[in-house]
């Protein structure tokens, strides 16, 4: 079950305030910069919601959010329908491909759960790959973004795309813990707590599984939209493997089960990973040691050190809710 | 209610249900008694559909549900709660209950809708507050509560699917002996028409609450009959000697 704390809300304050002031002040580079920060956030947001909460770790939400891109650069290019019509049916394509996934990998635990998704990523991939229409090799180009200018919004220009990204990340998030407070959420909680005994209630398991793994993919599929409407031209990389392994290291990086966390997850992989590569092309050496110190600190992730070191402290007496004690054996 | 026709499971070379033909009327309170290993919990997990037989049916009101999955069964009214609990740690004892009730009230997949505040979900976590005697601590965390309250909580679980037979695995185990007694309280205060079958180790409690006591040894029924004539029996003695004297 998802709680919002005192210290939640700071944190997301925080970094809602960090993201309006980059979006109104940042140049170019910056607005890029915070698009991608917007765009992986609203994927490891969908990505906690199974992996997190629901102990589902999944290696094929890059490539779902590949397949997301695909689905909005098709719906809008090559079927032709209005943008904003384009984005919906993309998210609805992805959360039914992913609802189907989750039915048939419910069954799976641990490592098959993760070698399934991973199994049906790449067939993903490759049937992306090998699939004429979507451009092969060379990918698809030519993609819009949604016209808003009824209301006065060009998103062709960077400072409010970012905005738009900004919106759609707060509409995600909300969804997220909506889903996660509701019935299903509950029972989700259960779940990842102990299938057995929630079978044993009389709970049909893998519905729930399917079910948030299926919302999980309609938010995935719409992170994957905004990202072909963001680069305008995709390919088949988009669906690589390891988009869903740098989804999850963002997930553990920022804490798992919290979705804040990953919020913050994101913000640190991605400002790493462009100090970093500025100076250094062995970036990626530098982002697993400190992946290999969070993991070995034992803290759940940065956000989750910090919730357990300030978030504990009096002046955020609701935190006891997130604290776990040991039951008995 | 709840009958058995001969139940045989064994794990390799190991018989550890053999034969087991029981059957238990509506309303009726059981206890099975049997000294460590004799097959109880496996029995247990046999009619809650966790293992499968190797021959043998099992039969709910009547109907063979042999063949039926877990849910499937909990849905038609078996409910258990487990020797060691199983209880969801992070959560409010009012927030365990919810997630049974919600699975029985058909909200557990509701979206965009906490189970918790439906008014039937509600309902019966306040009924079965009452009958677990859990009002007291119902916004405690699982992880506050005392061992004894932790044991009730996961009777309470088990109750609040609404069941038709519960079974009860050990519900006094590692209790001291004064929440022993309150156990009995608690299980008569139960609706008289839910069947009860209990696996207890508690002499007195067995005796006091069993309209009807069935021992199992080394996966056998070895006894079956009213509690007075339990007592007598020579048979049990020898089988249960050490916990025998202690009661
Ligand atoms: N899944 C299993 N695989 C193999 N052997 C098992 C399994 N489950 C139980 N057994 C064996 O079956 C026998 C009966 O176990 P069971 O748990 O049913 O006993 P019990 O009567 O509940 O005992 P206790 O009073 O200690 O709880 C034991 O010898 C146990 O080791
Ligand atoms: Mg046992």
């Amino acid at each position: 079950m998802f709680r919002h704390t005192t210290f939640r809300y700071l944190v997301l304050a925080i970094l809602g305030a960090g993201a309006l002031f980059q979006a109104f002040s940042a140049g170019y580079f910056g607005l890029e910069v915070l698009i991608e920060i917007l765009i992986l956030a609203i994927l490891v947001l969908a990505l906690d919601m199974v992996a997190g909460f629901g102990g589902m770790v999944s290696l094929c939400h890059g490539a779902l959010m590949g397949l997301g891109a695909y689905a909005y650069a098709m719906l809008s290019s090559i079927v032709g329908l209005p943008p904003l019509a384009a984005l919906v049916g993309a998210m609805a394509i992805v959360g039914a491909l992913a609802w189907i996934i989750g039915a048939i990998c419910a069954r799976s635990h641990g490592i098959y759960f993760i070698m399934a998704t991973l199994a049906f990523g790449q067939m993903a991939y490759s049937y992306i790959f090998q699939t004429p229409i979507f451009g092969g090799d060379d990918g698809m180009g030519g993609i819009t973004r949604p016209d808003l200018s009824a209301i006065g919004i060009d998103l062709n220009d960077s400072r409010s795309f970012a905005l738009f990204c900004l919106a759609g990340l707060v509409l995600a998030y909300l969804a997220a813990v909506a889903v996660l407070r509701s019935g299903l959420g509950r029972s989700l909680c259960g779940i990842h707590h102990s299938e057995e005994r929630m079978r044993a209630l009389g709970l049909t398991v893998w519905r729930v599984k399917a079910d948030i793994f299926g919302l999980s993919g309609l938010i995935t599929g719409f992170a994957g939209a905004l990202a072909a409407m963001h680069v305008m031209y995709i390919s088949p990389g988009l669906l690589d493997w390891t988009v869903s392994g740098e989804a999850l290291v963002v997930v553990i990086l920022g804490g798992l089960g919290t979705l804040v966390g990953p919020l913050v997850g994101a913000v640190a992989f991605v400002i790493l990973k462009h100090e970093l590569s500025a100076v250094t092309p062995y970036w990626h050496l530098v982002v697993g040691v400190v992946l290999i110190v969070v993991v070995l600190s034992r803290a759940n992730g940065i956000f989750g050190w910090l919730e357990a070191r300030i978030g504990a402290r009096r002046i955020f007496p609701t935190h006891a809710a997130v604290k776990k004690v040991p039951n008995d054996a | 209610m709840l009958e058995t026709r001969n139940l045989s499971k064994s794990f390799g070379p190991i018989h550890v249900t053999r034969d087991v033909s029981i059957r238990l009327e509506r309303g009726e309170r059981r206890v099975i008694l049997g000294p460590n290993g004799a097959g109880k919990t496996t029995l247990f997990n046999l009619l809650a559909g966790v293992l499968q037989a190797d021959s043998g049916q099992v039969l709910l009101a009547g109907k063979d549900i042999t063949a039926l999955p877990v849910a499937r069964r909990a849905r038609r009214g078996i409910s258990r709660s487990y020797q060691k609990n199983t209880l969801f740690d992070g959560l409010s004892v009012r927030e365990n209950l919810g997630l049974a009730a919600a699975v029985q009230a058909g909200q557990a997949r509701r979206l965009f809708h906490d189970s918790l505040s439906h008014p039937k979900v509600r309902e019966t976590v306040e009924e079965v507050a009452h009958l677990a005697r859990l009002e007291q601590v119902l916004d405690a965390r699982v992880n506050e509560v005392s061992y004894g309250i932790r044991r009730q909580l996961e009777v309470g679980v088990a109750l609040a699917t609404r069941p038709q037979v519960l079974l009860m695995d050990e519900p006094t185990s590692g209790v001291g002996p004064e929440m022993a007694a309150g156990f009995h309280d608690l299980l008569s205060g139960l609706p008289r028409d839910l069947t009860l079958l209990i696996i207890e180790h508690d002499m007195d409690l067995a005796f006091e609450v069993a309209d009807k006591i069935t021992v199992l040894n080394y996966g056998e029924v070895v006894f079956e009959g009213l509690p007075e004539a339990a007592r007598g029996s020579d048979l049990l003695k020898e089988i249960y000697l050490g916990s025998w004297e202690n009661a």
